[in-house]
């Protein structure tokens, strides 16, 4: 009914309609924007009263001070196409001429910017707004507008089409293989391949293959002595999600399909999410809602796992970590994913002189690189600049030895931000450093030892 | 005294009319919006979001997250404004009386002359302090539209009509606020004035999703 | 229809254009607790000069009532302000006619109304002729795009805050004070009243608003205000044309006279205002007569070059407003208009100490050489 009206009361639009349905049309951009408005978003964008407080909350902005990078600003499209086709009224609106000019391809190629390279979906401005307005979510849904104009930025668009084809944004199934094989000399422990029947099915995300590989053979290490059954799927070995960030549902779709798939078929109790944000947001709590049914297996993140088999003696840590270290969380996995408190148990279990930064858990700030942002080539210098707002708060607590996260992406953005900074500090990842620490003797023995967990 | 006619007509039709828009305005808008359902969440749940709902209703009351250092103004602001407005809509003694004739049947204590002063200067701090930002902040400049502003100048209408007839004597002026309130109402269902409903449902929301993840941002 | 027809007259039975155009002649009834000779009506009396015991001559009013008017004496004692002792009082002691009143009254006026309304024409005018003689004042230059930061968040919600209430104050008395020789001939009485009435409820009720915003804005803009070497440069270098780009520090001499003139007329508005608001405070009249005075001629005085500010910094000289909008202005119009600003801010956030580093020189030729030699 209301593309009915929409054409009707759309009569001076004709020409640059016709010459936008000529370039490729925005049509099906618009058509997009339509198919992600639910109750929830309406809401959302109704209540927006348009105080900017979000601003305060986004490191974009805090570090360029571009009014145009406040958040609420990057949903005029979504709320264009809300309250000119979906607002109740909106038949009325346009009537009237009160509804605002309808999208057009050139209001998409200013927001691509907007959309792509300057927000990370930290979400940290739903904790600063009084509506509660989950932007980071709306933002998201906003680019499936721009994947159907066809606005992807080139390099996150190169890497979906090499997800689709080849299981990985950066690596090949042949790859994964050999670094698997290579962790495997390096521990002297098996690293299974689409072990049939067992119990844990791991997935990592393509910046551990490639990068942070260590982390194979310290996944080695903590399952061997913690008697855990685990394989890596060669169908499903790529946890992480391009398509979920680009707003791609399709290749959203697809890449998940992969994991469920193959953990159906190798018949595994859980899937474990690795120490990837977004690829546990994509797996866990949007993974069913894309394939369309519930799991035939339970999710489980590597965080809560780690946590749980310290506090079930499984595995013994040696407290004996003595650098003075801080976490930075990885947005999707606190913030997002709720998984806050896991990490802090393990990192007091390494009697680590652990201190906070003043703004954490779901108040923390992104490391910039978030949402795709780091496979946005063209936004690497903003992202480098939004920096700014996480070394503030690691040079307030001082004397800081060791950077601790659990987000493959967050490691190699902070990695190269403090390179670019100048600065001198490691980045750690948490499963390397609970392997690290491990006490290889068998678990059973002394179930009381890792007291210091709880 | 008599009620002369045109305030009978304002008083009378004109009120039933406003309020009747506002009433089935705001209520087809919220079913309109609630209509547009919602896909059920596969996921499995670690809380409740049901829960989740309701916290997110309390918590983004107040400022949370060490927020609130740049956020003053705006709380503070808006809290002055909002909270001094109600003060003002329920218990003015004019409202409280209007209520009582026109709408409820019942009456509650009302609040004395100076107590109504002193709440209306402050209404009128918050409301001119707000508009004050919204013209001289280049992010708020950036994301303002007519509506803003539009409903900004008519509810400083409808307060300083009210204010202007303070002295109670002139029906001229009682009429003329009665005016801007039916506007207002008229204007509401239409408007971004909706907030005063669409809050809940949009921190409810919010909260729904990410109770069932355990956490409240 | 009947009962259209017959709320005109009792509208206008309502008697309200006596209250609120005659609100401090209302207060006239009531006497001052102390004599006029220790309150301000002294001061009256001086100002007029003598003649007023002349009021005192006057015949005694005759009698609605149809009774024999009161003997001349008692008139007389009455006129000359003698207490007498009255079974009941809301303000003040038991004199009935305050004869300073008049004396106010006159001032009010024959001296202020008339001298103030014509300062503000006469401002408007002068506005108007600035407009023709010099145009709009632009940027010589094309936009650097470069913007230098000029007044806090702060300083801009406090700015447009009392800019708000100032209108709104404005309006209300001016309605006040020229309404009665102006609106009520076109209005006609009842109307006038019930406008009248209103604005008298507006005003009061801004006014507390006002005095917070005042306060606070002297507070906030006063370290820039305070006097500098090289101000007068400014004026020696033609300043108010603007052609030859005079140099000024953050504000020039002449919008630091208009600084000092909204803070010391605004506090004399809000003391004289408060005067008024709570009359019974002050219970001799005549304090309240002087309130009144000096009210308003700090009012006008205030308004006349307000409307010089509102024209200079909106149309009258290119990219002003900005700074009130954005917080920031345009790098050029810095440089323009208040170059040894421009040229510390400049040097402040390149970096550099002393201000007079070649790298802000070098950046902008010329521009920068009459701002150093101003500051020597």
């Amino acid at each position: 009914m209301s593309a009915t009206t929409a054409a009707a009361g759309a009569p001076a639009m004709g020409g640059a309609r016709a010459k936008e349905q000529a370039k490729g049309g925005i049509a099906p951009a618009i058509e997009a924007l339509k198919g992600k408005i639910d109750s929830t978003v309406a809401a959302q964008l109704e209540a927006c009263i348009h105080c900017g407080q979000c601003a305060e909350a986004c490191h974009f902005y805090l570090t360029s001070g571009d009014p145009r990078l406040t958040p609420r600003h990057k949903l005029v499209p979504l709320e264009t196409v809300y309250r000119r086709h979906m607002a109740p009224f909106s038949g009325l609106a346009r009537m009237f001429a009160l509804a605002p000019a309808d999208l057009t391809r050139a209001d998409l190629e200013a927001w691509a910017e907007l959309l792509y390279d300057s927000c990370t979906l930290c979400g940290r401005c739903t904790v600063v707004c009084p509506m509660g307005i989950d932007i980071a979510s709306l933002v998201r849904l906003s680019r499936a507008a721009l994947v159907a104009a066809d606005l992807v930025p080139e390099s996150m668009q190169a890497a979906a089409d090499r997800a689709v084809a080849q299981g990985s944004p950066l690596i090949t199934e042949e790859v994964m293989r050999r670094v698997c094989a290579a962790q495997e000399k390096e521990t002297g422990i098996r690293v299974p391949i689409d072990k049939q029947g067992a119990e844990y099915m791991v997935a990592l995300s393509a910046m551990e293959y490639l990068n942070f590989y260590e982390v194979i053979g310290a996944l080695a290490r903590i399952f061997k002595a913690a008697g855990i059954d685990w394989t890596i799927a060669s169908k499903g070995f790529e946890a992480t999600n391009i398509g979920y960030q680009m707003g791609s549902d399709a290749i959203a779709r697809t890449l998940v399909s992969r994991i469920v798939d193959a953990a159906h078929d190798l018949g595994v109790k859980y899937v474990v999410s690795p120490e990837c944000g977004h690829a546990y947001t994509a797996l866990n709590w949007e993974g069913p809602n894309m394939v369309g049914r519930p799991f035939d297996f339970e999710v489980v993140h590597i965080l809560e796992l780690l946590d749980r088999l310290v506090r079930e003696g499984r595995i013994r840590l040696a407290p004996d970590e003595t650098r003075r270290v801080t976490y930075h969380d990885p947005c999707q996995i606190s913030r997002r994913g709720g998984v806050i408190e896991e990490p802090r148990h393990l990192l007091r279990a390494l009697g680590a002189n652990f201190v906070e930064m003043k703004r954490h858990g779901v108040a923390n700030i992104c490391c910039g690189g978030g949402g795709g942002v780091s496979a946005v080539t063209r936004a690497e210098e903003r992202r480098i600049a939004a920096f700014a707002c996480k070394k503030a708060q690691i040079d307030e607590l001082g004397g800081i030895e060791g950077l601790v996260t659990a987000c493959a992406n967050c490691r190699n953005v902070l990695e190269e931000a403090i390179d670019a900074w100048d600065m001198e500090l490691p980045v750690l990842g948490l499963t390397e450093l609970v392997a690290e620490h491990l006490v290889d003797e068998a678990p059973a023995e002394e179930a009381g030892a890792p007291a210091g967990a709880a | 005294m008599e009620t002369p006619f045109w305030l009978w007509l304002i008083e009378g039709p004109f009120w039933l009319i406003a309020a009747t828009i506002f009433v089935l305005g705001v209520g087809w808008r919220l079913v309109s919006l609630l209509a547009l359902g919602r896909r059920r969440d596969l996921s499995v749940p670690r809380g409740s979001a049901a829960g989740g709902a309701l916290r997110a209703i309390l918590l983004h009351f107040i400022p949370h997250g060490g927020f609130f250092s740049s956020t003053t103004f705006h709380v503070l602001t808006g809290y002055l404004f909002h909270l001094a407005l109600f003060a003002l809509l329920l218990f003015a003694a004019p409202h409280v009386t209007f209520l009582e004739k026109n709408v409820l049947g019942f009456a509650w204590p009302a609040m004395p002359r100076w107590a109504f002063i002193v709440t209306a200067e402050l209404a009128f701090a918050g409301l001119i302090l707000l508009w004050a930002r919204r013209i001289s902040d280049p992010v708020q400049r950036q994301i303002t539209d007519g509506g803003d502003h539009a409903q900004l100048w008519l509810t400083f209408a409808v307060m300083l009509t009210g204010c202007l007839a303070l002295e109670e004597a002139s029906l001229a002026l009682r009429g003329l606020h009665m005016v801007m309130v039916e506007l207002w109402l008229i204007y509401f269902p239409f408007s971004r004035l909706m907030h005063a409903f669409t809050w809940a449902l949009s921190r409810g929301a919010m909260g729904a999703t990410f109770g069932r993840r355990g956490v409240m941002p | 229809m009947d009962k259209h027809r017959r709320w005109l007259p009792s509208l206008a039975a309502l008697g309200i254009s006596a209250r609120a155009g005659l609100a401090a002649m209302a207060l006239l009834l009531a006497s001052p607790l102390v004599g006029p000779s220790l309150g301000p009506g002294a001061w009256l009396g001086k100002a007029l000069g003598p003649g007023g015991a002349a009021w005192a001559q006057v015949a005694a009013p005759g009698n609605r009532l149809g009774t024999a008017p009161p003997p001349a004496r008692l008139w007389r004692d009455i006129r000359r302000g003698r207490a007498g002792a009255p079974s009941g009082t809301a303000i003040g002691t038991g004199v009935l006619v305050q004869s300073e009143g008049q004396r106010w009254r006159e001032l009010h006026n024959r001296r202020v109304r008339p001298y103030g309304g014509w300062a503000l024409l006469g401002s408007l005018g002068a506005v108007a002729l600035f407009f023709a003689l010099r145009g709009r004042v632009r940027l010589d230059g094309p936009r650097t795009g470069r913007r230098m930061a000029r007044f806090t968040q702060a300083e801009r919600v406090v700015h447009w805050y009392v800019a708000g209430l100032f209108v709104l104050l404005a309006v209300s008395g001016l309605t006040l004070m020229f309404g009665r020789g102006l609106l009520l001939p076109v209005m006609g009485k009842s109307a006038y009243g019930a406008l009248a009435s209103a604005m008298l409820q507006g005003h009061n009720l801004f006014g507390p608003l006002f005095i917070a915003g005042i306060l606070v804005m002297a507070a906030l803009f006063l370290k820039d205000n305070l006097p500098q070497k090289g101000d007068l440069l400014w004026i020696a270098k033609g300043g108010p044309w603007m052609r030859s780009h005079a140099p000024s520090w953050k504000y020039n001499i002449a919008e630091k006279a208009w600084y000092w003139l909204a803070v010391v007329a605004g506090l004399v508005l809000s003391a004289s205002g408060l005067v008024m608001e709570f009359p019974w405070v002050f219970r001799d009249i005549s304090w309240i007569q002087l309130a009144n005075l000096s009210h308003g001629i700090a009012a006008l005085a205030i308004m006349a070059v307000a409307l010089g500010h509102i024209y200079l910094g909106t149309i009258g000289v290119e990219g002003a407003l900005e700074g009130m909008t954005t917080g920031s202005v345009e790098e050029a119009w810095a440089f323009q208009h208040h170059e040894m600003w421009a040229r510390e801010t400049a040097a402040g956030s390149a970096g550099a100490r002393g201000g007079t580093e070649a790298e802000s020189e070098g950046a902008r030729p010329g521009a920068a050489r009459a701002g150093h030699a101003a500051a020597e």
